[in-house]
């Protein structure tokens, strides 16, 4: 019963995500023209100033280091956490050591 | 003991280098073209795997020092944080060596540009490299199963 209503719910928010990524309703793909300047004018900003601020012709890296270095930085914070728990859990036990 | 043969083996010593150069290629580029620190460090790891893989636990442990790779894991992450701090007097995150550095401004384009990218990127692909290759030797060295 649990799991049938579970699986109702899934199919529920299935369908609210296809009707939210239909492009009469929801958001648009491909998008080009005016649609790109009136959507993406944050990406048109990068592309045009990315070189001349930063320095590097990656605007990707551009981007990632500089414009959203927090971003980066707490990427590399949740890499460090993650091995550092994965070292920590995957140590020897004490009852491992004793045989 | 539980290492490939012998064709894995000499395969592995011709390619370990090989791969090695690419991802160090592709973490000092990491400016200029596709790529950066996290995508070069997991491919120098991917050379580290290759060697733990084809050569054995036992090759693995007696190479791969669990402190230094632990100590080069900080040292990146604090050698990023240093690079993001250079700025500090105008904001965080402020690209000082591009605006007024004293090597690294040079024309977009050429290797010594865009200010701390290239160390940033050099930080974070040692700190992703040493962190994969220690992950996966803990994994490695985990093997309770055999009770």
């Amino acid at each position: 019963m649990k799991k049938a209503l579970a699986f109702l719910s899934l199919l529920v928010i299935f369908a609210a995500l296809l009707l939210a990524t239909h492009p009469d309703y929801g958001i648009k793909f491909g998008l080009s023209g005016k649609d790109w300047l009136k959507y993406r004018y944050t990406d048109q900003y990068y592309i045009e100033h990315g070189i001349e601020e930063v320095g590097g012709t990656n605007i990707v890296t551009d981007i990632v280091f500089d414009y959203r270095g927090y971003d980066t930085l707490g990427e590399a914070t949740v890499l460090f956490t993650a091995i550092a728990g994965a070292i920590a859990l995957l140590r020897p036990w004490r009852r491992d050591e004793n045989e | 003991m539980n290492d490939m043969g012998l064709i894995v083996r000499t395969l592995a010593r011709a390619t370990i280098p090989l791969i090695g150069i690419f991802g160090a290629y592709i973490v000092s580029h990491g400016h200029l073209t596709p790529g950066g620190g996290f995508q070069g460090g997991a491919t120098i790891a991917g050379a580290g795997i290759l060697f733990l893989i084809a050569f054995g636990l036992e090759e693995a442990k007696k190479r791969i020092n669990k402190n230094l790779y632990s100590a080069l894991e900080g040292i990146g992450g604090l050698v990023f944080l240093g690079a993001a701090m250079l700025g500090l007097s105008v904001a965080f995150f402020y690209n000082l060596l591009w605006h007024k550095g004293p090597i690294l401004n040079g024309h977009p384009g050429s290797l010594l540009s865009a200010g701390y990218l290239p160390i940033m990127n050099l930080a974070v692909g040692l700190k992703v490299f040493t962190g994969l290759v220690s992950a996966l030797m803990a994994i490695a060295l985990y093997r309770r199963w055999q009770k």
